[in-house]
């Protein structure tokens, strides 16, 4: 999300009304933003630490907003971005509340994926769209389709099994290549994005090949996107299948 | 027109500015006696300008993880550096589906 331009008006309302206000912001300059809508903006960013379990950080920061909660306060967590999209903390203290009987819900924003489509000119219908982030693609089966868009989250520590890092090495990104090289061939043109955070900057969009993947500096905010590298493949016996449907509508014998 | 933060959002919300050129919008920003650090960081397209007047924090970005999905996390630990940093334990922890 970009300061000023994409903070919905209800957003904006909820902040404003809260008791509370807890702030997940990817800024320092947006959290000071924030901080000049409401007199109490908790920052969240205090709790990670190198070394220590980001899930830990996660579950702290729902023991957070559901103490205010429990206290009697109305609560508001400010997350950049869209607050369900590649975050954990927004559904887990929604349904937290929820289960003890609090009203919660949560408030759609614009997202990174949004501004990546509108920056790099892309319809996720067009040929389809895969989303993965990247340490889940490596550690899990997964079914790469390289006739569609391939967009990879978090690329930057790639195979931190630990959770605890903030950044992997050349040689994980390495694995990743190799795997995406099954379905790519090395030159494969890749796409690094990053939306813009204040109104004065750029998108940022680099080109690399594919190959040049583990030797580029990659910081975890910056996206991965992997246009296709096939044609689509028409499905004859389905195209068949429809094509005797429609003759039997003609003959006036709706199916 | 105050101060950056103001500007900064006053450029967020306007379709001109927000699509100006670096030149186009600092000739905006010098007439209304902007910053210069704001000033810089349009004209050098270098966002850094600005911890001069806000500073800098290093900020973490990650706030998911789908390397351990639902049903695979690891257990929840409230271990002492927890405590130590005083988070108030919960009456009952949403627990991982799955």
């Amino acid at each position: 999300m970009t300061l000023g331009s994409h903070l919905t008006p209800l957003a904006r309302s909820h902040i404003a009304q809260a008791d509370v206000v807890f702030a997940g912001l990817s800024d320092g300059i947006v959290e000071m933003w924030l901080q000049r809508m409401h007199p109490d903006v908790r920052s969240l960013q205090s709790y990670y630490q190198e070394g220590k379990s980001r899930l830990t950080t996660y579950r702290q920061w729902v023991d957070l907003m559901m103490a205010e909660v429990r206290a009697g306060k109305r609560v508001c967590g400010v997350f950049y971005g869209h607050p369900g999209i590649f975050a954990w903390s927004p559904h887990k203290a929604i349904e937290a509340a929820r289960a003890e009987g609090y009203a919660a819900h949560m408030e759609p924003g614009i997202s990174a994926e949004d501004c990546l489509y509108a920056d790099l000119g892309i319809d996720p219908g067009r040929y389809g769209c895969q989303h993965y982030e990247a340490s889940q693609l490596l550690l899990f089966e997964r079914r790469i389709d390289p006739t569609c868009y391939l967009v990879l989250w978090q690329v930057g520590l790639v195979g931190d099994r630990s959770l605890a890092r903030f950044q992997t090495g050349s040689a994980y990104r390495q694995v990743l290549v190799e795997l995406l090289s099954e379905h790519y061939p090395l030159d494969h043109e890749v796409i690094i994005y990053r939306a813009a955070t204040l109104p004065i900057q750029q998108p940022g969009i680099r080109r690399v090949a594919l190959r040049e993947l583990p030797h580029i500096e990659l910081p975890a905010e910056e996206t991965v996107v992997l246009p296709p590298a096939e044609k689509l493949k028409p499905n004859l016996a389905i195209q068949a299948r429809l094509a005797a449907l429609d003759e039997l509508e003609k003959a006036g014998m709706p199916a | 027109m105050t101060d950056t933060m103001d500007w900064l959002e006053a450029i967020g919300q306007d379709a001109t500015l927000r699509h100006a050129s670096a030149d186009a919008l600092n000739s905006t920003l010098e007439a209304a006696d902007a910053s210069e650090a704001l000033m810089a960081a349009v004209a050098s397209g270098d966002s850094a300008w600005l911890s001069q007047e806000f500073g800098h924090r290093d900020m973490f970005v990650n706030q998911a993880s789908q390397t351990f999905p639902e049903g695979d996390e690891p257990e929840r630990k409230d271990d002492d550096e927890e405590d130590q940093q005083g988070i108030p334990k919960p009456q009952s922890v949403p627990s991982p589906k799955g």
